[in-house]
């Protein structure tokens, strides 16, 4: 059963529709394409391309986790990830700040392009890579610190000991999370006190303080409740104007709501990636048919 | 809804247990859950309750120093001993304290029941026909001997002796007199002067005596008295005489001390005179000491007469020591004052075996002193007229006074543990025979003419030492270990590391200790050159290694995983460690004219085979494992959302360890640092075989130390239970278990701590 479920996945995958695999092609011939035209509908081929995956393959161990993942991620616009669990969409969104290195047994083949840079080459400066793509993981996690120095924690890594700059930068990314006027007064205190709302606006500030070009959300809004996750939605929605943002997500009225572009993934394979209008209304593949009407996942 | 049921057909048959055996199973499982729960409950208590009674067992050993000294007279009574004619010259009481001994003015000793006053014997003193008693004087009581000066110049000498005998079971004191000089009488003074005053003291080989007589002449006596085996005493004597004292001066007290080197002599113009007769044929004149006290109306030598109690007619009472100078020369310097009396100071009554003493004055009062603890015990008023005579009892416990009218006392006397206080035991103290005030801890000697010297202070600085050369040891190898090995270690490798590392711990530190006593502490001697290039070689080989290889070309390095790149530093390890050993002897060569060793000594620090060096490493040996261990879990917990979020942010590994997760596990670090602490301060074997358990109070890395916890284990086998010396190790004891029951204490708080900042994560 599984076996042969497997086998059909793979099919699917060499039969990718022309429409996914033509950026790729775009890219490789053309530098980025002209997206002047902000009507409907949404292509990928119309956007500018930050982040390019070209056939990965991801390895835990003996397992395959990934399989001849090729998309691009567009610039300044959110890319969602849907799928049932297990289906190694947080797999691929930890491709992209590699934080898959920390695994030992991880191996992964393939490239994935960021500006037209491979981010694994040899030469890469990982810590720098992680710079310029930030990441909020599904649970909240702030340092044992103070709100302040949560904020400040990745411009002193960067070696910023300005108090001057750090206030500002400080100030800024709370406005920035929508969190300034909630914990303005109360900088100083220990961000544990903070609701796991708040918290996860302040771990996103704490990400966008140091001018991240993509911020990787995994599942952000998961362990929150309506009223934070709505929150973090709206703020998701600001954030695009200024960073690439992809985003993984259980929920798919929030893929719906928050994002310009989704793909859907299953055991491992991109089954399909297309405008979230598009892949909501009117799937290409019949398993993204049965996932979103909800057939199973 | 039951409709429902019947209409979907047939009930399957129910596979639980029925009502009767589910409600069987629960009352079973609420027995269960009962005696577990207060079984849990007890034995927590049990263990809590045993830690209360080791406390208190400890405190109640050491209660009695903190009880004060008291005196309870249960009888007064008359005797024939004593009449209004012939009041006595002199008191004893004996060991067992039922035999009073009196001398009296007519020549007789009268022994009499301490009980009730009767006389039931009479000795003769040795005197002189057609002779009047002029003067008398005492040794030191434990030689117990008095002196009679005659007015023809002759002396006569005895002392009572109490032959034990055990008729029908029962004990029986039979006492007697013993005559050291001699039955009859023996000459002082060659021209038959009149002896005004008299001194005796007994040395170890000759019994000195020093008279002052009526023509203002001084002479020293030097006695050696032989019992040939025909039971005949011959006695040589020498006769010295000595420089006199300035005109006008008469003398109120004199005293010999047992070396027969210093006669001590007190007028009656308030002065002291000390002087120098070790060579009884070239005696200086006399140092002169104003007393400042008042005029010196009693004076007497301590047990060792190394100090001299001294009372005074305005009633101050003040110990003198004789204090050695640079040139070897002796003063006489007051070293502590004690509470006055109320009246003029009539007499003072030495005890036997320690530096106490009692004071009687001339308005009925008696008090006690200690020398050593500078205390003033006790001052009672038991009579309405003055105090003639005090006998204290050689155990201490039984106080004679017989006052102006004749009337004798017997006083009940509890003072176990004079010599401890709070400045004998914590402050510096001025010993007797030492030139300033010390820290010493020499708590028992051959005899009792040695000072007890109870001082914690090396104690408690040994102690520390030794802990925080294992601390400075352990900490650093511990902690940094703990770092590499809980963040950085491949979990492989990890797995390998840890338990051994923990299996450390169950090594016997006896073993540890015999191996640094026996093997470490010789080889670290033989070896200083390479003890210290090891030491500072070392951590600098390391930093070289992990620079060369961070130069290396990225396909070598990719050879070896990531994690695993410790293994590489083994090889250098022991090859540094190797070299070091090997080039050792051409270093001492070429460097120290061959040796360390000496060259320290020439360079004046002393080097002790057995030191703290040596200590810290074997003690740190010993506090490595709980440190790495306890370190490790509090790194190791450190959530990995945490570390992943620092590294998300393009932190390196290192500046999350620095910024993330040592903040984070820094209470759990601290902890363990505590643990470790908590574990050097009670260790007990490694020290008690490593130090050379030298009481000495300095921070010198070559010198040994002693420990509280090592000084328990030297000294309680072989001291008398109830003695203070038994209860100052009680005292020890507690003072340690305290103190590891606070720092332990303390690092469970912080893990308490350190817990409920997790919770939240």
């Amino acid at each position: 059963m599984l076996e042969t479920s497997e086998l059909e996945l793979t099919r699917s995958t060499l039969n990718q529709p022309a429409e996914f695999s033509q950026p790729v092609v775009a890219d490789d011939t053309a530098a980025t394409p002209s997206h002047t035209q902000a009507n409907k509908p949404m292509l990928l081929t119309d956007e500018a391309i930050k982040l390019q995956v070209k056939d990965l393959n991801l390895y835990y161990g003996q397992k395959r986790a990934l399989n001849n993942v090729s998309m691009v991620i567009p610039e300044k616009k959110v890319t969602a990830f849907i799928g049932p669990s297990g289906c190694g969409k947080s797999t691929l969104l930890r491709c992209f700040n590699r934080m898959n290195d920390l695994v030992d047994s991880c191996r992964i083949e393939g490239e994935i392009l960021m500006d037209g840079k491979n981010i694994y080459d040899k030469d890469v400066d990982v810590p720098e890579l992680r710079r310029q793509v930030g990441m909020v993981f599904q649970k909240p996690n702030p340092f044992p610190k103070s709100i302040y120095e949560n904020v400040a924690y990745g411009l002193r890594l960067q070696g910023v000991k300005s108090k001057r700059v750090l206030d500002t930068v400080v100030e800024n990314s709370l406005r920035g999370a929508a969190l300034w006027d909630e914990v303005k007064d109360r900088l100083h205190d220990n961000a544990f006190g903070l609701s796991g709302g708040q918290q996860q606006r302040l771990v996103i500030a704490r990400a966008i303080a140091i001018e991240p070009e993509v911020i990787l959300l995994d599942e952000p809004a998961s362990a929150l409740d309506p009223i934070s996750t709505l929150k973090i939605e709206e703020l998701i929605y600001e954030l695009k104007n200024r960073y690439t943002i992809v985003i993984v997500t259980h929920n798919m009225q929030q893929a719906a709501r928050v994002s310009d572009y989704t793909a859907f993934m299953f055991m491992g394979d991109l089954v399909e990636h297309s405008a979230t209008d598009e892949l909501f209304t009117n799937p290409v593949k019949k398993q993204t048919e049965d996932y979103i009407t909800g057939r199973y996942g | 809804m039951s409709e429902l049921l019947s209409n979907a057909g047939q009930k399957p048959p129910s596979l639980m247990p029925n009502a009767q055996q589910r409600a069987r199973l629960r009352r079973v499982r609420n027995i269960r859950d009962g005696i577990s729960r207060y079984g849990v409950a007890a034995a927590g208590m049990a263990v809590v309750g045993a830690l209360g009674l080791i406390f208190f067992y400890l405190f109640s050993e050491v209660f009695p120093l903190l009880r004060s000294s008291s005196l309870e007279i249960d009888k007064r009574y008359t005797s024939s001993a004593v009449t209004s004619v012939d009041p006595g010259v002199h008191l004893t009481l004996d060991r067992y304290e039922e035999i009073g001994a009196s001398f009296t003015r007519q020549g007789s000793v009268n022994f009499f029941r301490a009980e009730d006053g009767q006389v039931f014997m009479t000795k003769p003193m040795p005197m002189a026909d057609q002779a009047e008693l002029t003067a008398t004087g005492t040794s030191t009581p434990a030689d117990g001997l008095v002196i009679y000066g005659f007015s023809d110049g002759r002396i006569g000498v005895a002392k009572p002796e109490y032959a034990l005998s055990y008729p029908n079971d029962k004990r029986l004191v039979t006492p007697g007199l013993g005559y050291p000089l001699g039955e009859e009488p023996v000459v002082l003074d060659e021209q038959g002067d009149a002896l005004r005053h008299v001194a005796i003291q007994q040395g170890p080989n000759a019994i000195y005596v020093a008279a002052a007589t009526e023509d203002k002449r001084l002479l020293l006596g030097v006695f050696s008295a032989r019992a040939s085996i025909l039971g005949i005493t011959r006695v040589s004597q020498d006769v010295y005489p000595l420089p006199s004292l300035p005109e006008g001066i008469g003398v109120t007290a004199m005293q010999l001390d047992r070396t027969g080197r210093h006669l001590a002599i007190a007028d009656d113009q308030a002065n002291l005179y000390l002087f120098d007769i070790s060579r009884p044929d070239k005696v200086r004149p006399p140092e002169k000491v104003p007393s400042a006290r008042g005029r010196i109306t009693a004076m007497q030598f301590l047990v060792g007469t190394g100090s001299l109690a001294v009372g005074t007619d305005a009633g101050k009472v003040s110990q003198w020591f004789l204090v050695r100078d640079e040139d070897n020369r002796y003063h006489l310097k007051p070293v502590r004052d004690f509470k006055a009396l109320p009246g003029k100071v009539t007499t003072i009554a030495p005890e036997y075996n320690r530096r106490g003493f009692w004071v009687g004055d001339d308005r009925g009062n008696v008090a006690a002193y200690y020398g050593t603890s500078s205390r003033s015990l006790l001052m009672k008023s038991v009579t309405d007229t003055a105090v003639r005579h005090l006998a204290i009892s050689p155990i201490n416990s039984r106080l004679l006074v017989m006052d102006e009218k004749q009337q004798i006392l017997s006083a009940d006397v509890w003072n176990k543990h004079p010599e401890i206080s709070f400045s004998s035991l914590w402050q510096k103290v001025w010993y007797e025979g030492r030139s300033a005030p010390e820290y010493i801890w020499q708590a028992s000697s051959g005899s009792d003419a040695s000072e007890a010297k109870m001082s914690l202070v090396p104690l408690s600085i040994g102690t520390l030492k030794a802990a925080l050369f294992a601390m400075l040891f352990a900490i650093p190898l511990g902690i940094m270990g703990a770092i590499y090995s809980a963040y950085f270690m491949t979990p492989k490798l990890r797995g390998y590391v840890k338990p051994t590392i923990e299996i450390m711990e169950a090594l016997p530190t006896v073993i540890l200790g015999f191996l640094a006593g026996l093997w470490l502490a010789p080889f670290i001697e033989n070896h200083l050159p390479a003890t210290f290039s090891i030491l500072f070689l070392m951590p600098v080989m390391m930093l070289v290694i992990a620079f060369a290889w961070s130069r290396l070309p990225t396909a070598l390095r990719a050879k070896v995983p990531d994690g695993w790149e410790a293994v590489i530093l083994v090889l250098p390890i022991i090859l540094t460690a190797w070299a070091s050993v090997a080039a050792s002897p051409h270093v001492e060569v070429l460097l120290f004219d061959g040796s360390m060793r000496q060259w320290f000594t020439d360079q004046g620090i002393s080097y002790d085979q057995r030191n703290a060096l040596v200590v810290g490493i074997a003690m740190g040996f010993a506090v490595i494992p709980t440190i790495f261990s306890i370190a490790e879990d509090a790194l190791f917990n450190v959530p990995r959302h945490l570390t992943q979020g620092s590294l998300a942010l393009g932190a390196t590994r290192w500046q999350t360890m620095v910024g993330v997760v040592l903040p984070t596990a820094s209470p759990g670090i601290f902890s363990a640092i505590m643990m470790g602490f908590g574990r050097a301060v009670g260790e007990t074997m490694i020290v008690l075989m490593a130090t050379g358990n030298s009481p000495i109070v300095n921070f010198n890395i070559f010198e040994g130390m002693r420990t509280l916890s090592a000084n328990i284990a030297v000294e309680l086998p072989e001291t008398a239970v109830g003695s203070s010396h038994f209860r100052v190790l009680f005292l020890a004891a507690l003072a340690l278990l305290a103190l590891t029951f606070i720092v332990n204490t303390l690092a469970e708080i912080v893990r308490q701590r350190l817990r409920r900042r997790y919770s939240s994560l």
